[in-house]
């Protein structure tokens, strides 16, 4: 399933700003990002695996605020950063 | 209150006057305007020399700064014999340069919880293109207590994002991100660069929608966020829904009036100290027990390090910090001293107790013909 990085995490996809993950749900899409790029998941779930406040993660078009949400795997998982930069 | 245009003002805006969607009408809901712009940045640059070319009446610019070399990559406005000199001064005369016959109001001072509804409150329009988090809540929230819309654009490395927030029932900038993030998790582009022609893109786009709301002309990006991702040439847009438990424009929100977020940020980093190049080389040739704490990327460290440190780097500092001994004496280190004071204030928010920031980072430290060494 195709995910889509914001910049300020892709030093763990070495720059890539697209990537796939496999999993059924977005918990296990995150399981299987983190994987694959060890530590990203923690810039995104905080410790009582809550979204942290400065990302929003959207499957299609729709932001999502549990992640265990079912996924059909045609899905585009965007994730998405707060950016100060001006 | 301008209720025609001069022969001169129809032959320079002749090309929006053939605009049916403009026309005499629009140019003149357009020169009975006024838009404060806040930062006369990246995305400010661009945003004051259209909305001037485009014959805004009234451009307010909130600029505390002076102009450095490194602007002049991206910040258009400027030449380099601005270098040093005012933001607000510099770019006011380049848009009085390009139209004489717009006002350009200069605000030479940082926007604060104090004059932030002082001044926005004079415009009916305002461009959010500020390059920190805590400018960006104030604006917001000012907006939202003053039911002013906010144009706003954001970009970082090869990345940028605009919408529009607070304008009449459409969500605002808290709708989307609550809360500021903490100090280390999301760089600013000091620290992590940008690729000029970004902000001028970003900059573009919010001069565009400026323009489109005060005509009122087309669909705004209100309840959207328009990404764009320079590397594959992709635009995105996804919606932002009002949520009716946002703090401040939600059912009952909790923030009823203006806070200065950065500080807050300020406040924790004046009860860190600083440890200048010369005293630490002295403790460490004394033999003092001292963990030195390189917070800079990989990539930086190849190219040389002080002896004996190790590397965390600063996004990574929060997931690793349970490699750290908390009773431990620390100095971190960075580039330049910015990063390492970011890394310090998480330390001291994870119960650190002896933390110090190298002043001036590894620059100052080869400055003052300090060793340093180029592999471990």
């Amino acid at each position: 399933m195709l995910v889509k990085i914001p910049s300020p995490l892709r030093s763990y996809t070495k720059n890539q700003s697209e990537v796939q993950a496999n999993g059924s749900t977005v918990t296990e899409i995150l399981a299987d990002l983190d994987k694959q790029y060890p530590g990203i998941r923690f810039r995104m779930i905080d410790e009582l695996n809550a979204i942290r406040q400065h990302i929003k993660i959207y499957v299609d078009h729709t932001q999502i605020k549990d992640t265990d949400v079912q996924l059909n795997g045609q899905e585009v998982i965007y994730i998405i950063c707060a950016l100060s930069g001006g | 209150m301008n209720e025609s245009l001069s022969k001169e003002e129809l032959l320079r805006y002749s090309r929006h006057l053939l605009l049916p969607e403009v026309d005499v009408a629009g140019q003149l809901r357009i020169k009975n305007s006024s838009v404060l712009v806040v930062g006369a940045g990246g995305l400010g640059s661009p945003v004051i020399l259209y909305l001037a070319a485009a014959g805004v009446g009234k451009i307010g610019i909130v600029d505390f700064d002076s102009v450095d070399s490194s602007n002049l990559q991206r910040q258009i406005i400027y030449v380099n014999d601005d270098v040093s000199k005012s933001k607000t001064a510099q770019a006011a005369q380049k848009a009085i340069a390009l139209n004489p016959e717009i006002q350009v109001v200069g605000h030479n001072e940082r926007l604060t919880s104090k004059n932030a509804l002082e001044i926005i409150s004079q415009y009916d329009l305002v461009i959010d293109g500020s390059d920190n988090f805590g400018t960006r809540y104030l604006v917001n929230d000012a907006c939202v207590f003053l039911g002013k819309t906010n144009v706003y654009g954001s970009i970082y490395r090869f990345e940028g994002q605009a919408s529009v927030f607070c304008k009449k029932d459409g969500p605002c900038y808290r709708c989307l991100f609550p809360d500021p993030p903490p100090p280390d998790a999301v760089p600013n582009c000091a620290e992590a660069g940008v690729l000029g022609v970004v902000a001028g893109v970003i900059g573009c786009i919010q001069a565009t929608e400026a323009l489109k709301l005060i005509v009122g002309i087309g669909e705004s990006l209100s309840g959207r966020l328009m990404l764009y991702d320079v590397l594959s040439m992709k635009f995105d847009s996804l919606p932002i829904p009002k949520d009716p438990n946002c703090p401040v424009c939600g059912v009952s929100p909790r923030i009823v009036k203006l806070e200065d977020t950065e500080v807050a940020c300020a406040a924790a980093v004046e009860v860190a100290h600083l440890i200048a190049p010369a005293d630490l080389s002295a403790q460490l040739k004394a033999g003092k027990p001292i963990l030195l704490l390189d917070v800079r990327s990989p990539h930086e460290v190849a190219q040389g390090k002080l002896k004996n440190s190790t590397n965390i780097p600063l996004q990574e500092l929060h997931g690793r910090i349970n490699e750290l001994e908390r009773n431990a004496c620390i100095v971190t280190y960075c580039r330049s001293g910015m990063r390492s004071m970011q890394a310090l204030e998480v330390l001291v928010q994870n119960g650190f107790k002896n933390v110090r920031s190298l002043d001036g980072g590894i620059m100052r430290w080869t400055e003052d013909a300090l060793s340093i060494e180029t592999s471990s």
